[in-house]
């Protein structure tokens, strides 16, 4: 039986992905800071990705149950208002959880040969482009991004292919507490469609996935006119925060 | 190529801005040796300067230009060095800054399916997290001087597989700045400038040997120069790549 490893596995995307998985036949094992009731297949380790010494406590006995067909890297948090409203700690943890904790899992699992087959980082559609109102948030995903494209070729001399994949504003609950006031939900794509686009490109070992036309075209616009693209946001984003959300 | 050199022009002409003065409180981080000390020697006769490095007081004194006050700032705790770096603030008395370049850095060479997670978490703390802490907290002070913040990113933040790590927090920097400078629009002018390989001793601290292919690198004056003029241009961000500084040298010393 072939066996995945999610994180970030309770709500939202991961959630998706764990039931897409299951369904396709995986035993999966999921990450997360509350485990989901009643799934079955699926093994839950509880711990705060925020929390440096509970990772590395759990890391052991997370590559106990590997090795892994697949890795995906989905847990994110964000913070939302101005730069400087948002307390130090906030940051902290969002860095941690978006950021550093993927990087530690992923270089723990390749040293003990836990991974083979795929992993998949969940960075976000904000790569390409500038994101005012999520400063910390955007780089974070920067830097998670620019971390799985630097260890595509390393890593696939030890047979794991790397996926980024940079999902748009998504139909979930995460997003809507984020969301600028007034955003129009219905340009938000689906989890379940993001779920099913992301797991085939990490499956099929593809370098990047966009999922949804919107959002292509959005990183298009963001390749072309960084600036504008930037600017934009501003208007559409930063400009219609309510106060700071973390 | 006949249309971007007017382009240039006309961003050197607008940003003749203020040259930092004597009046200016300048604050560079990471600025014991390297790029940072470049720079603080650069601005030594025209500015007042805070430098911040790891190393204690004493240790590096001798090297630091004359009249330069100093703080101890290890970035491999942000929180502590963020702490550090607001008491001096404080104990100088400057309510306001002009300008303020997070310099500091750190990295290690190696594969990344080895890289132990301390070195992971210090490359990350002491490059991003530290970096980012810092300019929220020098919020107020930058606001109220209608200052300039300048990050020193690199030219890997668009991905190196020998220092991931590295590259994944520098590309993480500019990320920050990329939403700061839109953010603080009209308040604060923010900018990254990204250096290419630059002649110092990080290579040598990050386990990395860059054999004969380091007597092309910059060298550190040629590329504080080139971040200075970077810092008042009138781009968000400026990449400092080897076609940048090849052909370059700052004049010698005046």
């Amino acid at each position: 039986m072939k066996r995945a490893l999610v994180t970030g596995a309770t709500h939202g995307l991961g959630r998706t992905m764990v039931a897409l998985l299951i369904e396709r036949g995986y035993a999966v094992v999921a990450v997360d800071r509350v485990a989901a009731a009643g799934r079955n297949g699926v093994t839950d380790f509880v711990c705060d990705l925020a929390d440096r010494d509970a990772v590395d406590r759990m890391l052991p006995r997370l590559i106990g149950t590997g090795p892994f067909d697949l890795v995906v890297f989905n847990a994110g948090v964000s913070a939302t208002g101005r730069f400087e409203e948002v307390p130090a700690e906030a940051y902290r943890r969002l860095l941690t959880v978006n950021a550093e904790t993927p990087m530690v899992m992923a270089a723990a699992l390749m040293r003990a040969g836990a991974a083979r087959g795929a992993m998949c980082f969940v960075s976000s559609l904000s790569h390409f482009t500038g994101y005012p109102g999520a400063a910390a948030y955007a780089a974070s995903k920067d830097a998670l991004a620019i971390y799985a494209i630097s260890v595509r070729k390393p890593f696939a001399r030890r047979g794991v292919s790397v996926t980024l994949a940079c999902p748009g504003p998504l139909r979930t609950e995460h997003a809507a507490r984020h969301a600028p006031d007034g955003a129009d939900e219905n340009l938000r794509l689906e989890p379940a469609t993001a779920a099913r686009l992301i797991l085939d490109a990490a499956l099929t070992g593809r370098r990047l996935v966009v999922p949804g036309r919107n959002a292509r075209l959005f990183a298009l616009a963001g390749r072309i006119r960084p600036q504008a693209v930037t600017r934009w946001m501003r208007r559409l984003v930063f400009e219609r925060l309510g106060r700071a959300v973390w | 190529m006949t249309k971007s050199a007017p382009a240039r022009t006309e961003a050197q002409t607008e940003i003749g801005p203020r040259s930092p003065g004597m009046t200016d409180r300048v604050l560079i981080t990471g600025a014991t040796s390297g790029i940072g000390l470049a720079l603080a020697n650069r601005l030594s006769q025209r500015a007042r300067l805070l430098l911040t490095g790891r190393r204690p007081e004493d240790a590096v004194r001798s090297v630091l230009p004359a009249g330069a006050a100093y703080a101890c700032a290890d970035q491999t705790s942000p929180e502590a060095a963020v702490a550090a770096i607001e008491a001096a603030l404080a104990r100088l008395g400057w309510d306001g800054l002009d300008l303020a370049v997070l310099n500091a850095g750190t990295g290690f060479v190696g594969d990344p399916a080895d890289e132990p997670a301390a070195r992971l978490r210090a490359t990350l703390d002491a490059n991003l997290i530290a970096a980012l802490l810092i300019s929220r907290a020098l919020y107020p002070r930058l606001a109220s001087a209608r200052g300039r913040l300048v990050l020193v990113g690199s030219t890997a933040r668009r991905g190196a597989a020998d220092f991931a790590s590295y590259a994944a927090s520098k590309a993480g920097l500019h990320g920050l700045a990329r939403a700061l400078a839109e953010e603080w629009r009209g308040r604060v002018e923010v900018r990254i400038v990204h250096p290419g390989p630059t002649a110092t001793a990080m290579h040598a601290k990050a386990g990395h040997d860059p054999g004969r292919l380091g007597r092309l690198f910059a060298p550190p004056d040629t590329m504080a120069m080139l971040i200075e003029r970077a810092a008042g241009s009138a781009r968000p961000v400026t990449n400092l790549s080897f076609s940048r500084f090849a052909w370059r040298r700052a004049p010698g010393p005046r």
